[in-house]
């Protein structure tokens, strides 16, 4: 059943803005920010990394996205709903893994305070500093998106796996 | 204080750039800038970054009573933040600490109110750009002092 299917939900509510149409040259800059920071990274952790930190601010449209993204590639549906509880269910990632979900946290939630030496050190100790560098970037664009979605209200529900590139 | 690490892919970088460059000219509005750059930067506390734009800032003529009291722009008084710049860093507050909840709807509305809606999506632009450097710095624990014009 989709959401469309279903008629006693509530009503969709429209997106304040088109901020893509509105601003094109910042997003196409943001598309090849994008690209640029993942590269070098493991594709599974980089949608791990989506989800976490689209799940901290609340991105509605960037949680559709995700997972739609992620179980496409092949992602399975309880890594990515332990995802929220991965404090408690660490027996479901590597240990790589939950170093980048764990940074990925600290990264997120900035105005509660730095990021902890120890969240930091057990990340370079599973990733080489180029790719460090690498999951640090790729953890504040999806912090970006998350933010473009959140303030213009972007619509979850209609997004399909590779829409997007 | 040393960096933690000094590394940023190049093509990261560039990009980072290019999307402030872009919400920055869509904007057009310098000063304004840098008092939402600031703003975040202290809310997400950037000490590079903080650095970097209040230099930015000073050049740009911002007056250095607005530097000073940036932090408590809402009991600054209006003379000194007009009402355009007062919605422009309420966006700016909703925006960046977004861990807390929602960018409530009255703040959203205040904005759209000074800001034409291409504008206000380049403002959105900066906001979330800044943002994307402080974590960047942040997490790398770049040094202030290391920005030069």
């Amino acid at each position: 059943m989709t959401t469309e299917e279903i008629t006693d939900h509530a009503a969709e509510r429209p997106a304040r803005m088109h901020w893509a149409q509105l601003a094109p040259e910042v997003y196409k800059a943001m598309a090849r920010l994008d690209t640029a920071a993942k590269q070098g990274l493991d594709p599974s952790l980089v949608e791990l990394v989506r989800l976490r930190a689209s799940a901290l601010n609340h991105c509605a449209f960037c949680l559709d996205m995700h997972t739609k993204d992620a179980l496409a590639a092949g992602e399975s549906v309880q890594r990515i709903v332990q995802l929220n509880a991965w404090e408690e269910s660490q027996h479901f990632y590597t240990e790589k893994e939950l170093a980048a979900i764990e940074l990925t946290e600290a990264v997120t939630v900035l105005t509660d305070g730095f990021v902890p030496d120890e969240v930091y050190e057990k990340a370079a100790k599973h990733f080489e500093e180029a790719e460090l560098a690498q999951l640090i970037a790729t953890i504040a664009v999806i912090n970006a998106w998350n933010r473009f979605g959140v303030t213009t209200r972007m619509v979850p529900g209609h997004y399909q796996p590779g829409d997007l590139g | 204080m040393t960096a933690r690490t000094q590394l940023l892919d190049r093509a990261v970088a560039q990009a980072m750039s290019a999307v402030s460059a872009a919400a920055k000219r869509g904007l057009g509005d310098p000063a304004l800038a840098e008092l939402v750059a600031i703003r975040a930067s202290q809310l997400n506390h950037c000490a590079f970054c903080l650095d970097m734009h209040l230099e930015i800032a000073r050049k740009h003529g911002v007056r250095e009573q607005q530097l000073d009291l940036l932090a408590a722009w809402e009991e600054a008084g209006d003379d000194l933040f007009d009402e355009r710049e007062r919605t422009a860093l309420a966006l700016t507050e909703a925006v960046t600490v977004l861990t807390d909840g929602f960018v409530p709807d009255d703040v959203y509305e205040r904005a759209a109110k000074h800001f034409g809606e291409r504008e206000l999506a380049h403002l959105i632009g900066l906001i979330v750009a800044i943002n994307n450097w402080n974590r960047v710095m942040v997490s790398r624990r770049v040094p202030p002092g290391g920005y030069t014009p």
